[in-house]
């Protein structure tokens, strides 16, 4: 019985001893959970934006002209396009207002004729507000880098727009530019360089660039478009990216506007560069 | 002056025979009033193990006292060693008021609503402190209680306790059985993320199975609230999980711990003659008497157990990492049900689901139900009960093949190329991926089959294991199969990892591919294990 009551002290002072062990660390383990929590709300908010804002928003939120604004943009983390409507709140109050509620009237002087749709479930949307939370979290996620960016190549076209002839005119092309401009402002990266929702690129295993296949696709026998070489194939493939769709990807994913964003220079720029990748 | 005198004896008692005697005398009859009989220096004596004066002071908490009164004053000598019991019934008592203690505590912290019941998780684990402690003890003393209530029902069947005159027992024991499986199943779905949501889902499908038709589809809309599981079938379960369930489970364990008493302890089988039962005429050398025995075993073993079950909780359990929030659109790949209805799982794979999930498994409870009435053979001496004993232990193995059929492991069909990816990437655990460190997964495109050349052991390690799952996607249906693995920069701290696989099907020619993304944030720390 002796032994029985010392184990029975025994554990009690273990428990204790654990306990106190737990409470001392709980502060530490309860804020490494919430930073992980909200780190996992990025990662479901970046598979949310790929599913349901994209499409209008464009890849990596850099927005798709007429169609929706770019988020993914320094005036909006630096406070101008809140100014520009007089929106008394912070970023984040303006990005989750905007996705929960949508917006039934696009701002005064942009060219965004469509409404955004609301999205949360309390306002007969289909997202749940946790996954509201992971969009915003997402989307603040972008903060840095857009504001670091704000620098870099003015967006929009640099001259007239080319249109949709594929044997309009021209000028000679700089590939170094159109690298900067398929890489940032138009967004061409985000599809066609690694990703699997574009035709890739660069060189991959079994596979030769894009420059490559330019000229050797014209030539195939389900070949639908009306290129006769190289370089004209790709300006088809920019502006009317439905004329031909390599298999294994659906019409339509591309956006259809390519024509309207970008001028004649910009289109040779971009194909110069294209036409590096072997 | 009487009109005002304050009756306060204590004040008389100090006048009488001082401050010292009477404070003593008064902590004494406080104790005799807590202990129901017992003073003080009695309780000294029986923690001591004295021999106890006569009359026996420590029989009155018995006779006079609520708790006392339900246990016996002394059990058999044979009875009270580690066999033939293993302490089982004991143990289970002792994890349901584990599990009503902490219940307690995690249901301050919960709503039961699809609106806020993953945020009161969160909130449980980030926000409250021991709450993940209280969660995970509640957790652990929830699977222990599973498996020590069905080892006490092997143990009453092995040494033949459930027979005359303890068939009721026996019964109350079922139901008992019956009580902890829902209970613990029941609080599966609360946490309300994608693991407890399909893990009930699987088992609830069962309902929807009930013959006929229009009763299964009653008894499913009873059990669920609704079609699929939503804001009713959250709120039933939980309240089947706090107030019904336990409610039954107390009821029953009151009378099921009344009939242990009242017919005593059954004792080993070779004891006593075939057909006597002698439990509850125990000869004076053979008793041993709750107090001070019993008493002082069972508050040791109360420390002790709990000590152990916290810590095994603060070291090595922890319950299940909360999954995404439940998505009634989306199942997770290698769904299965708790592990203690994966023979039932296993059996649904036999085919028909109305005769292998609801026929069959309710005859296998009606049986054990009415056991002790059916089977009567008056003998409990394992000698003469060759058949019964064989008849358990072929149960128990079927049991286990049938719950590793119930796994993913057996007969589930997946396509090859799937299973390829969700080696890295699985659907009801982080996985490798995730789980990998954020900074070796340079950018690039891997090619699964050049898993040498990777720049890094990371790499190196996902890519081989994605490789050599890659094999089995090679059939005779499927050629020139390549896995890639493209890790881009998507965001600041933030990289998206694309896993696909390519093959050519033989038969036209034709490409195939499936891949997946996912994103990883650099913070996301699957590791920590909540």
């Amino acid at each position: 019985m002796k032994w029985q009551i010392a184990l029975g002290a025994f554990a009690t002072v273990a428990l204790v001893g654990m306990l106190g062990f737990v409470a001392a660390g709980e502060q530490a383990r309860m804020a490494s959970f919430t930073a992980a929590y909200q780190a996992r709300q990025i990662e479901a908010g970046a598979q949310l934006f790929e599913d349901n804002c994209r499409s209008c928003h464009g890849p990596q939120g850099k927005g798709i002209e007429s169609v929706a604004p770019a988020i993914n943009a320094a005036d909006l983390f630096n406070g101008q396009r809140l100014q520009a409507i007089s929106f008394p709140g912070t970023v984040e109050d303006y990005v989750r207002a905007s996705i929960a509620a949508g917006r039934p009237k696009p701002s005064a002087g942009t060219n965004y004729p469509q409404r955004m749709p609301t999205w949360a479930q309390r306002n007969g949307g289909p997202l749940r507000d946790d996954q509201i939370d992971s969009l915003v979290a997402y989307i603040m996620n972008w903060k840095d880098r857009a504001l670091a960016e704000a620098g870099g190549p003015a967006p929009g076209p640099s001259g007239p727009t080319f249109g949709t002839d594929i044997s309009a005119a021209l000028p000679a092309g700089d590939a170094s530019r159109g690298k900067t401009l398929a890489e940032g402002p138009l967004g061409c990266a985000n599809c066609h360089l690694l990703a699997p929702v574009g035709p890739a690129w660069l060189a991959q295993p079994g596979q030769q660039g894009i420059g490559t296949r330019a000229e050797t696709r014209i030539k195939q026998p389900d070949y639908t478009g009306k290129a006769t070489d190289a370089t004209r194939y790709l300006v088809e493939s920019i502006v009317q990216s439905n004329a031909y769709v390599a298999q294994g990807f659906q019409p339509n994913v591309m956006p259809q506007n390519f024509g309207q964003r970008m001028s004649a220079q910009d289109v040779a720029d971009v194909i110069a560069y294209l036409l590096t990748l072997r | 002056m009487a009109l005002f005198r304050l009756h306060i004896p204590i004040l008389d008692d100090v006048k009488a025979k001082g401050l010292r005697k009477a404070v003593a005398d008064k902590a004494d009859e406080l104790v005799t009033r807590v202990t129901a009989g017992m003073n003080t220096s009695a309780v000294r004596s029986m923690l001591r193990d004295d021999p106890p004066g006569r009359p026996n002071p420590r029989l009155t908490p018995h006779a006079e006292g609520f708790w006392l009164h339900m246990k016996p004053t002394y059990y058999h000598s044979l009875v009270d060693g580690l066999y033939p019991t293993f302490r089982l019934g004991w143990l289970s008592t002792f994890f349901f008021a584990v599990e009503i203690i902490t219940g307690v505590f995690l249901m301050f912290y919960y709503t039961p609503s699809p609106l806020v019941a993953y945020e009161n998780m969160l909130n449980l684990l980030g926000n409250v402190p021991l709450g993940r402690l209280m969660r995970d003890i509640h957790r652990l003393g929830a699977e222990l209680m599973v498996i020590v209530v069905a080892l006490h029902m092997l143990r009453t069947y092995i040494t033949g306790s459930y027979k005359k005159p303890r068939q009721f027992t026996w019964a109350t024991g079922i139901i008992l059985l019956g009580v902890t499986l829902f209970l613990s199943f029941s609080g599966y779905l609360l946490p309300w993320d994608q693991l407890s949501l399909w893990a009930v889902t699987i088992g609830a499908s069962m309902a929807e199975a009930v013959p006929p038709e229009v009763v299964g589809r009653n008894v499913n809309l009873l059990v669920r609230g609704a079609p699929e599981f939503g804001a009713n079938g959250l709120l039933r379960f939980y309240l089947l999980h706090v107030i019904a369930l336990p409610l039954a489970g107390i009821l029953a364990l009151g009378v099921h711990y009344y009939k242990v008493i009242h017919h005593g302890h059954s004792l080993p089988p070779g004891a006593e003659e075939v057909g006597e039962d002698t439990a509850t005429r125990i000869p004076m050398d053979r008793r041993v008497y709750f107090m001070p025995t019993i008493l002082t075993r069972e508050l040791w073993y109360v420390l002790g157990l709990t000590a152990l079950i916290v810590g095994a909780s603060v070291f090595f359990f922890h319950a299940p990492t909360l999954e995404p929030h439940a998505n009634p659109l989306v199942t997770p790949l290698h769904t299965t049900a708790p592990w203690y209805f994966l023979w039932l799982q296993g059996m649904l794979k036999f085919g028909d689901k109305v005769i292998w999930g609801v026929v069959v498994p309710t005859i296998l409870g009606g049986l054990l139900l009415v056991l002790p009435y059916v089977e009567v053979g008056p003998s409990r001496r394992y000698g003469d009960r060759r058949i019964g004993l064989s008849a358990a232990a072929v149960a128990v193995v079927v049991l286990a093949v049938l719950s590793y059929m119930g796994t993913p492991h057996y007969a589930v069909t997946t396509s090859p190329d799937q299973e390829a990816v969700a080696t890295l990437l699985p659907q009801t655990e982080p996985g490798p991926l995730r789980l990998a460190r954020w900074d070796a997964l340079n950018l690039g495109t891997y090619d699964a089959s050049r898993w040498q050349s990777a720049p890094n052991d990371t790499l190196r390690g996902l890519l081989s294991t994605f490789y050599l799952k890659l094999t089995e996607v090679q059939s005779k249906d499927r050629s020139d199969v390549q896995g890639l693995m493209v890790i881009e920069d998507w965001q600041t701290g933030v990289k998206k990892v694309t896993l696909r696989v390519l093959w050519k099907n033989i038969a036209d020619g034709s490409p195939g591919e499936f891949s997946q993304s996912v994103y990883l944030d650099k913070a996301s720390n699957y590791a920590q294990g909540e």
